[in-house]
């Protein structure tokens, strides 16, 4: 046996004016879990503690609550000294009760036709990795586009897929995953990081669904636009002026001796609308010893297409740009945008490693620059945190950049999935909300490692916004002049 | 407490498990159903917690006769032959009603609803999808069921069955989330509770399997069957402590694990040489508690199931669950083995039916776990969950078939009742205590292997625990002492049962000198049976 203790909110609508936190300390045995800690509570403490559990093995999915905040399955999560316990962030019954119904009844059910078949087991192996849901609202919890849309919530377009890919099903799932909200998603991937059962929502759901609209003509217009422009110009950005490609050698050789070499990948937003990032890291590269190859035939990566589900064309890009880095026998290629390097990461099979620009510079090393004098913060980029698990590479970095270094809590910007071009309106309130927790931190600069976090946040905010490696090349220009400056 | 609402239905499901929503499907055809649900409908009970599989006969090589065979040799012949006959005939029709409301089986390249080997049975007929076989039921179920015009009443607590003045069942009282109280009035009634191996210290159930069922229908007077039989599966998680019970499936013998001691000895060699891991459940748990109270278990007391020799793939994607399961205590079960030891999981016993699943009490039809006679002294693995469809289907039909009710309730009786509930806020006993002091009464003095004085001593402390005036803090905290005393109820219903039973038979073992082990075919006795009336067991001509 062992002692913790937790907070708990505790709320009875009737009686409270709203819910506040209360603090027990209760005895539960090795390996408890945060229910058998909330069973302690009732048993001995408070028996009039509201929570709801059924199955206690992780299968029924009623117990999910918010432990620190992340939504998890009470029955499954351990629990630890300290903790805090809270409803998931639906309408509050009581305590830690929400009304879970309005959610469930969203979720489509199966309209069987009359002579249906068995499907085969190609069909059965597609639908099961969407059917292990056992609808616990983990995902609808944290999903940022619930707080300032219509949208559905993830395990509702889980279903709309599960029954797309049903020959039995005899309704059209694609309409009524459009009016459920299916542009709405920013695929920022934070339903996969708390679902349970793993069950990759974006992936298998939303970007599946928006493939079948697109194949009937039902994707947005702006959407479309930027499809048009990737076939015309091999870039999903219109020109504006010189592009980076424009700019540099196809090769760039560092100044001291050779460390190392990379290929570069530079993607349409450091191409075309913002360069002068591109370059930074180009300059970094060069300090640190590290050779950089630009194929000048590369092209779109294809994130904003296959988010939107317009897929028709994307073996083309793949094609493209693993023929531009592999003819030149490049073994690593580098990013320098989140989307870029979750894309080549997760929706190619390159013959060559892809490294996000932090992973290049901690595994050879940098010089250390000298520290900015700000108090800065850091946005984590959906795509480099959880499309490529990079968290703490860049806190690394920036706190030896900065002299303060401070934390706002994670959330996606709202520019992904094309959103911010798709539902401008809705990219704005999830924008705004940044906006917010930056203010809060107090910080002098935002800091980022994608160009679209990069471009939305600025929109939203009125301290800068900047990418990690322009950061550590002011750090460096710094440096330099202090040591010009000195005798 | 009054009645503060009161609803009317041709009939009236209690039991949102398999066997309670396939029943209010099949009612709905009839005329207006309740669904009475304790949770949310289709997270509770034990269906959604089933892993393994589905019995079915599907292929030419197999047949209903040989399906028969197996249930009545499993159950040690205690079963009651012509619930067995509609079980195994039936459950292929049900299995195809699944499919065709979109159940997603897996299914073999030829396009035939995959089947794997499981315990006690001649041919592979247990139908699966991977190892969360009755999730994807339920999962079909609440489709069908949100076709239908169902009413679904989600976390009420029925407390007791209502009758008329004729003394048929016509309803039922039942408290809502806040401790409202809800007068259900019905032409029939299905009573599809479910289990209530929760009365063990160690047990798979679900936290509503808390016996209900048998406790209410006691209470109205309805006789159950063979309440003694409680299947141990011989395969329940070991620790951490508070995960201890835990159904480990039998899928992962079903699918090639091996048992071993703590020696490394696969024991089952000199238990059941031929059927090895896949004798049936009573045996292999009786091997493994025996292996671990000889001194051949493991640190936690238990024994290893084995799956490392399996190719990694097959784990993954036969036994995701499982898998799942143990990553998340930290045991990864492609690399090493699993810890094991035998948890209460499943009750045979229960309402005495007949196949139209009429109970002993007019206007009372039951279906699923809470009924006893179709799996006798032993169930197979895979045949609960067909259980629960074939009966429910059929507890649904001749509940919808039921003529109007005539009788009246006798409103001074459900006031009465509930002023009862009034006296649990005098009470001074907090329920939590007397579950747990229950539920280790249980496990040690009525569990897997038993003697009379144990279950003397049983019945006795059972007796004193019922006594006990628990205390509500709230309204909203009566359900549970309701809950309370049924798992007392139905603790006592097995335990004298137990003493009923003179003979070793099936999941029964008595330990007792005097005990005899009869050829189960030749057994002179029948079902037990209990009720408010009368108890004893059933003796039957044997021919020689």
């Amino acid at each position: 046996m062992k002692e913790l203790t937790l907070r708990v909110s505790r709320y009875d609508p009737a009686e409270d004016a709203g819910p506040y936190f209360e603090e027990y300390t209760v005895r539960v045995n090795e390996g408890a879990r945060v229910l058998h800690a909330l069973h302690a509570v009732h048993d001995n403490h408070d028996p009039t503690l509201t929570y709801r559990y059924c199955c206690g093995s992780g299968q029924c999915g009623s117990c999910a609550v918010r432990v620190d905040g992340t939504p998890v399955l009470a029955c499954m999560e351990e629990a630890r000294d300290g903790m805090t316990v809270e409803p998931l962030d639906l309408p509050v019954l009581k305590d830690l009760m929400v009304d879970m119904g309005p959610v469930i009844a969203k979720i489509a059910r199966i309209c069987p036709a009359p002579d249906v078949e068995i499907p085969t087991r190609e069909e059965i192996e597609a639908i099961k990795p969407l059917r292990d849901c056992i609808e616990c609202l983990c995902c609808v919890s944290a999903c940022p586009a619930l707080q300032v849309t219509e949208f559905a919530g993830p395990t509702v377009f889980r279903q709309e897929m599960r029954l797309a890919l049903d020959p039995r099903d005899s309704v059209d799932r694609i309409e009524d995953a459009i009016e459920k909200g299916l542009f709405y998603c920013t695929t920022c991937r934070r339903c996969l990081e708390v679902c349970p059962k793993e069950i990759n929502v974006p992936g298998k759901a939303i970007e599946k669904l928006r493939e079948i609209a697109n194949r009937r003509g039902l994707t947005l217009p702006r959407h479309q636009e930027v499809a048009t422009l990737v076939q015309e110009t091999g870039r999903s950005v219109a020109r504006t002026g010189m592009t980076f490609l424009e700019q540099v050698p196809e090769v760039i050789e560092p100044d001291g001796p050779l460390r190392g070499e990379i290929g570069f990948f530079v993607g349409c937003m450091f191409n075309g609308r913002v360069p002068q990032t591109a370059l930074d890291a180009m300059e970094v590269m060069k300090r640190n010893g590290i050779r950089v190859i630009i194929p000048h035939d590369q092209v779109c990566c294809g994130s904003p297409l296959i988010r939107t589900g317009q897929t028709s064309f994307i073996d083309d890009l793949r094609r493209k740009n693993i023929e531009a880095f592999a003819r030149r026998g490049i073994k690593t290629v580098m990013t320098i945008c989140a989307g870029c390097g979750a894309t080549l990461k997760n929706d190619y099979e390159t013959p060559f490693a892809v490294k996000d620009v932090t992973e290049v510079l901690t595994e050879y090393g940098i010089e250390p620059p000298a520290k900015l004098d700000v108090r800065a913060t850091y946005h984590d980029p959906c795509h480099l945190l959880r499309g490529q698990g990079i968290s703490e590479e860049p806190r690394i970095f920036l706190r030896e950049a900065v002299r303060e270094f401070v934390e706002m809590p994670s959330q996606c910007c709202g520019a992904g999935g094309g959103v911010r071009s798709g539902v401008p309106e809705e990219a704005k309130a999830l924008g705004m909300m940044r906006g917010e927790a930056v203010k809060a931190a107090d910080a002098d600069v935002v800091v980022t490692i994608c160009p679209f976090c990069e471009f939305h946040i600025a929109d939203c905010t009125d301290v800068p916004v900047k990418n990690l490696v322009t950061i550590l090349l002011e750090g460096y220009r710094k440096k330099d002049a202090e040591e010009r400056g000195s005798p | 407490m009054l009645v503060d609402e009161i609803v009317d239905a041709h009939v009236l499901v209690i039991g949102s498990g398999g066997a309670g929503m396939r029943a209010a499907i099949e009612a709905s055809r009839y005329g207006s159903v309740i669904l009475a649900s304790k949770t949310i409908a289709g997270k509770g009970g034990c269906t959604t917690m089933a892993e393994g599989g589905f019995n079915a006969v599907l292929r030419d090589q197999d047949s209903v006769v040989t399906h028969r065979e197996d249930t009545l040799s499993g159950g040690a012949y205690l079963n009651d032959p012509a619930l067995v006959d509609v079980l195994v005939s039936e459950a292929p029709d049900r299995l195809r009603d699944l499919v065709r409301w979109g159940a997603v089986f897996d299914v073999t390249d030829d396009r035939e609803v995959a089947q794997r080997p499981f315990g006690g049975q001649r041919f592979p007929r247990t139908c699966y999808a991977g190892d969360r076989t009755g999730h994807e039921i339920v999962m079909t179920l609440l489709d069908g069921l949100d076709a239908t015009d169902t009413q679904i009443y989600n976390e009420v607590t029925v407390i007791d069955l209502v009758r008329d003045e004729n003394g048929a069942v016509a309803g039922a009282i039942a408290l809502d989330r806040d401790g409202g109280v809800v007068l259900f009035r019905s032409d029939a009634t299905v009573l599809a509770t479910g289990g209530g191996t929760q009365i063990y210290d160690v047990s798979t159930n679900s936290a509503a399997g808390t016996g209900d069922g048998f406790a209410m229908a006691y209470r109205a007077g309805a006789e159950l069957i063979d309440m003694e039989m409680i299947q141990f599966h011989p395969t329940g998680a070991v620790y951490p402590y508070d995960a201890r019970g835990r159904l480990v499936t039998e899928a992962v013998r079903g699918e090639g694990g091996i048992l071993l001691n703590a020696q490394q000895e696969r024991f089952m060699k000199r238990y059941d040489p031929e059927r090895m891991e896949l004798s049936t459940r009573d045996v292999v748990a009786r091997s493994i508690a025996t292996e671990v109270l000889e001194g051949r278990g493991t640190r936690h007391g238990g024994v290893y199931l084995d799956v490392t020799h399996l190719p990694a793939e097959r784990i993954e994607t036969r036994l995701p669950v499982m898998l799942e399961q143990f990553l998340a205590f930290g045991v990864d079960i492609r690399k090493e083995p699993m810890e094991v030891a035998p948890t209460a999981h499943h009750i045979m016993g229960g309402l005495r039916i007949t196949p139209e699943c009429r109970t002993t009490i007019p206007g009372l039809f039951a279906c699923g776990e809470v009924t006893g006679g179709v799996h006798g002294a032993n169930r197979l693995g895979g045949n609960a969950l067909a259980d629960t469809q074939v009966f429910g289907k059929r507890a649904g039909e001749f509940a919808g078939k039921s003529p109007g009710r005539k009788g009246r309730i006798d409103e001074a009786w459900v006031e009465g009742e509930l002023r009862l509930l009034d006296d649990f806020f005098e009470g001074v006993m907090s329920p939590a205590a007397v579950r747990k002091d229950l539920k280790l009464t249980m496990w040690n003095q009525a569990g897997i292997f038993r003697n009379s004085m144990d279950l003397a001593t049983a019945l006795t402390h059972v007796r004193r625990l019922s006594d006990r005036r628990l205390f509500a803090a709230s309204t909203a905290n009566i359900p549970e002492c309701c809950t309370v005393r049924n798992m007392c109820t139905t603790a006592s219903l097995i335990v004298r049962c137990a003493l009923l039973r003179p003979e070793n038979r099936g999941a029964h073992v008595r330990r007792d000198p005097e005990t005899t082990t009869w050829d189960p075919e030749k057994s002179p006795f029948g079902h037990t049976y209990i009720s408010l009336v009368r108890e004893g067991i059933e003796q039957r001509e044997v021919t020689a």
